[in-house]
C-alpha cells in the first residue's frame, strides 16, 4: 500500500527554505520512523513474542485482508493469503491472528496440513477500536511470516452494532464448492449461529454476562484432521470460515464441528469431490 | 497582508498541540497562493445534492469566479422518495429538479454533456464532444457507479428484467411496472449489499414502501429481504415498524442466517445464497456493489476499494492536486453515503474553495450534519441524525449529537415525523436546486 500524502510530506519539494518547510519537514521525519516501527508490530504483543521464541518472521510475506475502515468492528472480514505457489515444505502449518488493541490480543490459532493447499482462508473477528491487526504463520520448514493490517474503527449512529440475542441453535451450516475446474482448490464455508459472550458485556441491570464461546474447530476428511483451531473471545458472533481442499487429496465426507467451552459440539458434514 | 496573518497564526498553531493535524489538514503546506488563482475558474462534476449545492454555495460565496457544473440530464431525479413514488404516494415528476435558478439567480454556467475524462496536470475536464473545460479548481460529486459481475450473473443485461433501481430514472419505473404487473400472492425480493453503499436506510425504506403497496393492492403477497449484513441502518425501528404496519408480510434474513446472496439468475428471478439456498421471485430487486461514478476513476483519484480517499476537514482528494470530492463518491466513514451529507460537505468544500481562491484563511473547523428520514408507511416515520466534526486528523460522530427516533412513541409521534420527511425533501430540494413547492 502506498501513502501519497505521508510521502509528499517527508519530501518537500527541494530549494525550499520557507521556516514552515522546515518544521513540516521534521514532523514528517517523525510520522516516516512512526510508520517503519509499526512494521514489526508483534513485538509489542507478548503472547507473540513468546511464540516467536527469538525467531525473526518475514515481514510483508502474508496477505492480510481486512477492510481499512470499518463501521461494524463486531464483525470485521479477514482473509490470509500466502501467495505465490509454494512447495509442499513452504506452506503454512500454523498461522496465529492477533488484534493487539482489543482487551486480550488473541484471535484464533490454526494447524493447517497440505490437503488445504496453499492455506488461504477467511473468518470474521471483533475489533474494539482502530489498531493493527497482526497475521504469524509458520511454515512445514520452520519459517515464520508476518502480515500486519491497519484497521480504522469508526463509530456509525447510522449503522447499529450487532445487537447480541444470545440465540444458539448449534446448527452448522456448511458448504463445499461442487463445481471444481481443473487444478481449482475445493471452497469451503461454514457458519454457526453462536453469540460468542465475551464475558464483558454488561445486561442493562449491570450484572455481566459469563463468557461463552466456541473454543475450538476441527474438520476431518475421512475421519483425519486436515485442518483444526482454537478460538478465542475476538472471533465474532456467529463463526464464519472459509477455506480450501485440494481435491487431489482424492475427496470424500468432510465434517466440520464445532466445539463450545461447555464441552457442547455440534457438526455438519460435506461432500469434497476428487481431482 | 491576509496571507501573513495566515501564516503568523498557522506557524503559531504548528508550535502547540495543534500542529500534526494542520498537517493532515494540508493547509499549512502551501505558500502563497498560486498565480492561476487569480482567473478563479471551478469545473463542478456532477449536478446531484453534491454539485448543484457545491456550485451555488460557491457563487454565493464568491460571485466573482467563474463556476461551471457538469451534468448530462437537463432535469435530475432524486434517489430519496422514489420509494414513495414506488408505494403510488408521489408523482415522480415532484423528483426532479431543474438548473434555471443556479443558472439565472446565481449565475452557475450550466453545462448538460457528459465528463468523460479528466486531464489532471493540464487542469482540464474533457466532454464527451471532446471539448475541454479549465479549470483552477475541480470539484468531483459523480455519485455512484455499479461493480457489474461482482455479484455473479448480475451485470447490465440483467439489470433490465432484475432492475436495481439505485439511480433514479429508467429503473426506477421498470421496478414500478414489474410490480404493478405482479399477480396478488406473489414474492418481492430484495437482494441488499454489504456496506459501504448509497443510501443505508434505502432497502429497508424501500420494502417497506413496497409492502404498503401490498397492503392497499396486492394483499396476498409477501415481501423477502436477503441481507449480506446482520445489522443494518435503524434497524429496531424498521423492524418494529414493519410489525406494527404489515404484521408479517416483511421477512428480513440476514447473513448469519444465510442472507448472502452469491448468484443471481435474471432470467428465472433466482437467487442462489451462500449456504446454496435458492429463492424464486416474482418480483426481483438487487441493489448491487457499488463503487465511486466513473468519472472519479477517470481522474485517478479513487483507490483500491472503488471509492475515493479525501483529507477529512478539506475533501481534497488524497491522490490529485486540486481535486475536491464530495458525496456518495467518498470514504468519508462514518458519514453515510446521503444526499444530505453530500449538501453539506458541498458547503464546506465551497467555503474552501472560495477561501483558498481569495487568498483567505481557511475555515479551520467545518462542521458536517447529517439527517435521514425514512418512511415506513404514509403516516409513520422515522429518522437518524448526527453532526460531525475532525478529531484528532479524523473524522468522527461529535459525541453526544444526534441519534434515533424513540423506539417507544406515540401513533402521533410517528405520524408528525412522515410529515417532516415531506418537508425535509422540499427543504433541501430548494437549497439544492431552488425548487419551491408548487403552490
Amino acid at each position: 500500500m502506498t501513502h501519497p500524502h505521508k510521502t509528499r510530506l517527508s519530501a518537500p519539494p527541494s530549494g525550499s527554505s520557507h521556516p514552515l518547510r522546515r518544521i513540516i519537514g521534521l514532523f514528517a521525519a517523525v510520522l516516516f520512523l512512526g510508520t517503519t516501527a509499526a512494521e514489526a508490530r508483534w513485538e509489542r504483543i507478548p503472547e507473540a513474542v513468546a511464540l516467536l521464541d527469538g525467531a525473526e518472521p518475514r515481514a510483508d510475506a502474508l496477505e492480510l485482508d481486512l477492510p481499512t475502515v470499518t463501521q461494524n468492528g463486531s464483525s470485521v472480514p479477514l482473509t490470509v493469503k500466502f501467495p505465490g505457489s509454494r512447495a509442499v515444505e513452504q506452506t503454512v502449518e500454523a498461522l496465529y491472528l492477533f488484534a493487539p488493541g482489543n482487551p486480550s490480543p488473541e484471535i484464533a490459532e490454526f494447524s493447517l496440513t497440505p490437503a488445504l493447499g496453499n492455506g488461504e482462508l477467511s473468518t470474521r473477528i471483533r475489533l474494539n477500536q482502530t489498531q493493527t491487526v497482526v497475521a504469524l504463520a509458520r511454515t512445514r520448514s520452520g519459517d515464520w511470516l508476518a502480515g500486519t493490517r491497519e484497521v480504522r474503527v469508526t463509530v456509525s449512529g447510522c449503522i447499529t452494532a450487532n445487537q447480541n440475542n444470545g440465540e444458539n441453535a448449534m446448527e452448522p451450516r456448511a458448504r463445499a464448492n461442487n463445481r471444481v475446474r481443473p487444478g481449482q482448490l475445493v471452497d469451503v464455508r461454514t457458519l454457526l449461529r453462536h453469540p460468542m459472550e465475551t464475558g464483558l458485556r454488561e445486561r442493562d441491570d449491570g450484572t455481566v454476562v459469563p463468557e461463552r464461546i466456541i473454543q475450538s474447530f476441527e474438520a476431518r476428511l475421512n475421519g483425519e484432521t486436515i485442518l483444526s483451531a482454537r478460538f478465542h473471545r475476538a472471533v465474532a458472533a456467529n463463526p464464519y470460515l472459509l477455506f480450501h481442499v485440494d481435491p487431489r487429496t482424492g475427496g470424500g465426507t468432510l465434517e466440520l464441528t464445532w466445539t463450545e467451552d461447555t464441552g457442547d459440539s455440534a457438526s455438519a458434514t460435506v461432500e469434497i469431490p476428487s481431482a | 497582508m491576509k496571507n501573513s496573518a495566515f501564516n503568523r497564526r498557522n506557524a503559531l498553531k504548528l508550535m502547540g498541540t495543534g500542529g500534526l493535524g494542520l498537517l493532515f489538514g494540508g493547509a499549512a503546506v502551501r505558500g502563497s497562493p498560486s498565480p492561476s488563482s487569480r482567473s478563479g475558474r471551478v469545473v463542478v462534476v456532477g449536478g446531484g445534492f453534491g454539485g448543484a449545492t457545491a456550485a451555488k454555495y460557491l457563487k454565493r460565496i464568491s460571485p466573482g469566479l467563474e463556476v461551471t457544473l457538469v451534468e448530462p440530464a437537463k432535469r435530475y431525479y432524486t434517489c430519496p422518495f422514489t420509494n414513495l413514488y414506488l408505494a403510488g404516494l408521489r408523482e415522480f415528476e415532484s423528483l426532479g429538479h431543474g438548473y434555471n435558478e443556479l443558472r439565472g439567480r446565481y449565475g452557475v454556467r450550466v453545462v448538460h454533456a457528459m465528463a468523460k475524462d479528466v486531464n489532471v496536470s493540464g487542469k482540464k475536464v474533457v466532454l464527451e464532444d471532446g471539448s475541454e473545460l479549465p479549470w483552477d479548481r475541480l470539484v468531483l460529486s459523480p455519485g455512484i457507479d455499479f461493480r457489474w459481475g461482482e455479484l455473479e450473473g448480475y451485470d447490465k443485461a440483467a439489470s433490465q428484467k432484475a432492475p436495481h433501481a439505485w439511480k433514479a430514472g429508467p429503473q426506477t419505473h421498470l421496478l414500478r411496472r414489474q410490480l404493478e404487473a405482479m399477480e396478488d400472492g406473489g414474492t418481492f425480493i430484495l437482494v441488499a449489499p454489504a456496506n459501504p453503499y448509497r443510501c443505508p436506510p434505502g432497502p429497508y425504506e424501500r420494502v417497506s414502501m413496497i409492502a404498503h403497496y401490498m397492503e392497499t393492492h396486492k394483499p396476498r403477497s409477501k415481501v423477502l429481504v436477503l441481507d449480506a449484513k446482520d445489522t443494518f441502518s435503524k434497524q429496531g425501528l424498521f423492524q418494529q415498524g414493519w410489525r406494527e404496519n404489515y404484521g408479517d408480510r416483511i421477512e428480513w434474513v440476514g447473513r448469519s442466517d444465510d442472507g448472502r446472496v452469491v448468484r443471481v439468475d435474471a432470467d428465472k428471478l433466482e437467487v442462489e445464497t451462500e449456504f446454496g439456498t435458492i429463492h424464486k421471485a416474482d418480483v426481483l430487486n438487487v441493489v448491487p456493489p457499488q463503487k465511486a461514478g466513473a468519472i472519479a476513476e477517470r481522474a485517478g483519484v479513487t483507490d483500491e476499494t472503488g471509492w475515493v480517499p479525501v483529507d477529512p476537514g478539506t475533501f481534497r482528494a488524497r491522490r490529485a492536486e486540486g481535486i475536491y470530492v464530495i458525496g456518495d463518491a467518498t470514504e468519508a466513514a462514518p458519514m453515510p453515503k446521503s444526499g444530505f451529507v453530500a449538501n453539506s460537505q458541498a458547503k464546506a468544500v465551497a467555503r474552501a474553495i472560495a477561501a483558498e481562491l481569495a487568498g483567505l484563511d481557511p475555515v479551520e473547523e467545518p462542521g458536517w450534519a447529517n439527517t435521514c428520514y425514512s418512511v415506513i408507511a404514509p403516516d409513520y416515520g422515522i429518522t437518524v441524525a448526527n453532526v460531525y466534526e475532525v478529531h484528532d486528523g479524523e473524522l468522527r460522530e461529535v459525541p453526544g449529537s444526534g441519534g434515533v427516533s424513540p423506539m417507544e412513541a406515540t401513533p402521533a409521534f410517528r405520524s408528525r415525523e412522515a410529515a417532516y420527511a415531506e418537508s425535509w425533501y422540499a427543504a433541501i430540494a430548494q437549497d439544492t436546486w431552488g425548487t419551491r413547492p408548487a403552490s
